[in-house]
């Protein structure tokens, strides 16, 4: 039995919920699926479907099997174009983050075609891209790191509809610029607004930060996609932690935020290969630092831990 | 933050003003426990005022008492003097706690320091003298139920350091995080083991003092006139205080823990008693916004109250 054609078979059933479609969808006769179905539900051992109605329902059994059919086919799916790109070795799929620059990306193409690679740039969330680097997928993967020991640097900023303050001064925005002033009045403070590319990295410290800077640290929301973050930036009631060019792109004033600790930390990794970790040509690196937004700087201002009397106080009673 | 508030109000219009500071409190991440009280009229309002609290400093009100009242029965004399060592004391952030070199003090000025300015070496040399279970004694027979001193305060320090050596920051994520799941590392803010009290108690505490119905006249008047004195001004009295209004108060800090009790009294004969007890699950030694919010509260308080 082809297990994966089975499968196939009854997931597309469940889907279309009619045998005839599901073989439509499937290009095989409907005679031909319902045969599939029958050796399936007696590799199992029970029946899938209840066919009992005039609409076809699915069955306990396969209401519980679903989810890991579909699994199984996936999985598949995956090995299939790992085999794929693997015979396609001239294919280099690079993964990078979500925000990049288009014309700088259309470079690192172009730039591939001319060292004869042909590139295929996925915009990936993080995890995905460490995941699919891992599992040689991917050829390179832009990975991301702590900003104070990540090789590249992006700085993130505030992107606002109403310009900040702070900007026709030309100095970053800090968090405490954030506090309501004492004796104004008790409006709405719009939340600062983290991009899921963020969340998992920036959601923690800039909540800490903002308490250590004297804001309730709900005033830090994430957010789960960031076109919604940003039409709520738009619409002012939020500001955007997002990178300038992605702020100049969607034309929204922005500010860099001065504690570099919660910019973006980066580095260009190769997927392991039988000589060990691979290394990024140079010309990718540049084109890709420069698609990514980056200032090539490792920000390192760690607060010293005071051990002193006066320190050891602040763990005490007080006032 | 879901649990419904338990809200007393003498009238209507007060339980607005009860909800409206709840709300408040809210908006800056903060939480807890508000009695308010015309000593006059009777007229009071507040929310989930019977809940038992750990104290931090506030239990240094009840210290103070109990000091001034043997010193004004005689059995303690005032000026009896002591010396604190850098090696022995109890470690604070403010004045003989932090003093590097070795002071003597008369007891009487010891109760000056540990009201005034928090002092917490002044506060367990205090408490040293005349004993935990003496100042639990007199807080029963003074009928003082929801007040009780568990530890000295030295014992602060020792547990959250204990906890998380050293690091403010992992002790307030300790405690934060314990606030929600009801089992206490830091032993001392488990309400079984620590020094608590509720606002109501500690309403009471205060209306009594100020009308002479503990204790000895003496003594009351004492603790009055210091109370008067503190230095911390960042909280109750944030929004309240004029030459014209007075506040008499004692704050009480630690980790995620900002509290204040005190009362507010001014030319025109008014008398308001506020205890204002709060929590919060800010990662932040100072939270302006928290002390200013507990400021509004009791600037609205005072307005509602007086007459």
């Amino acid at each position: 039995m082809d297990l994966l054609a089975h499968l196939a078979a009854y997931v597309t059933v469940c889907e279309e919920r009619n045998f005839s479609r599901a073989a439509e969808r499937l290009g095989i006769a409907q005679p031909l699926l319902s045969r599939r179905i029958k050796t399936l539900e007696q590799h199992f051992g029970g029946e899938l479907f209840d066919r009992t109605r005039r609409q076809i329902e699915t069955s306990n059994l396969g209401v519980l099997l679903l989810p890991h059919a579909k699994d199984v086919l996936s999985r598949a799916e995956h090995l299939r174009d790992l085999a794929r790109s693997a015979r396609e070795t001239a294919v280099r799929a690079i993964g990078v983050p979500p925000d990049c620059e288009p014309a700088a990306l259309a470079r690192v193409i172009r730039a591939g075609a001319e060292h004869g690679i042909v590139v295929s740039i996925q915009e990936l969330p993080a995890d995905v891209r460490a995941a699919r680097l891992d599992d040689g997928s991917l050829a390179f993967a832009v990975l991301r790191l702590p900003p104070e020991t990540a090789p590249l640097g992006v700085p993130l900023g505030l992107a606002s509809a109403e310009t900040l303050a702070t900007t026709a001064r030309g100095r970053p925005v800090h968090l405490e610029d954030l506090r309501p002033r004492r004796g104004a009045d008790h409006g709405p403070r719009p939340a600062v607004l983290i991009s899921p590319e963020d969340a998992p990295f920036a959601a923690d410290r800039l909540r800490k930060a903002a308490a250590r800077a004297g804001l309730p640290e709900d005033r830090i929301r994430t957010t789960s996609s960031t076109a919604t973050a940003l039409a709520e930036t738009l619409a002012g009631n939020g500001m955007l932690l997002c990178t300038e060019q992605f702020a100049r792109r969607h034309q929204v004033s922005w500010v860099p935020l001065a504690d570099a600790t919660l910019h973006r930390g980066y580095e260009l990794a190769a997927a392991p290969s039988r000589h060990g970790a691979g290394v990024p040509p140079d010309w990718l690196a540049t084109l890709l630092a420069a698609a990514l937004g980056t200032t090539t700087r490792a920000a390192s201002n760690a607060p010293a831990a005071g051990h002193t009397d006066d320190a050891r106080a602040q763990l005490a009673a007080r006032g | 933050m879901s649990t419904r508030l338990a809200y007393v109000a003498s009238d209507p219009a007060l339980l607005a003003v009860a909800e409206s500071v709840a709300a408040d409190w809210e908006r800056v991440g903060a939480r807890g426990h508000l009695l308010a009280r015309n000593i006059d009229t009777g007229e009071e309002f507040g929310f989930d005022a019977d809940t038992l609290v750990p104290l931090a400093s506030v239990i240094k009100v009840a210290i103070a008492l109990a000091v001034l009242d043997r010193t004004a029965a005689g059995t303690l004399d005032p000026a009896y003097q002591v010396t604190i060592s850098p090696g022995t004391r109890s470690l604070g952030p403010t004045g003989l706690g932090a003093f590097r070199y070795p002071a003597t003090l008369a007891v009487g000025d010891l109760v000056h320091q540990m009201l005034t300015v928090s002092d917490n070496a002044a506060g367990d040399t205090l408490l040293d003298l005349v004993g935990i279970d003496e100042v639990n004694r007199s807080l029963r027979a003074w009928n003082c139920p929801g007040i009780r001193i568990r530890h000295r305060l030295h014992r602060y320090y020792e547990c959250a350091a204990g906890a998380a050596g050293n690091d403010f920051g992992i002790a307030l994520g300790l405690a934060i995080q314990d606030d929600r799941s009801g089992s206490h590392t830091i032993e001392i803010l488990d309400t079984a083991h620590a020094n608590v009290g509720s606002a109501t108690a500690l309403v009471d505490l205060l209306q009594r003092v100020w009308l002479d119905q503990i204790s000895q006249p003496s003594a009351t008047a004492e603790l009055r006139r210091i109370m008067a004195l503190q230095v911390f001004t960042q909280r109750l009295s944030s929004d309240l205080r004029t030459d014209t209004v007075r506040v008499s108060g004692k704050t009480g800090t630690f980790l995620h823990l900002r509290h204040e009790i005190g009362v507010v009294e001014t030319d025109s004969d008014d008398r308001i008693v506020i205890a204002a007890l709060t929590r919060s699950t800010r990662r932040a030694s100072i939270a302006a916004d928290i002390d200013l919010a507990i400021g509004a509260a009791a600037r609205s308080a005072f307005e509602a109250l007086r007459r």
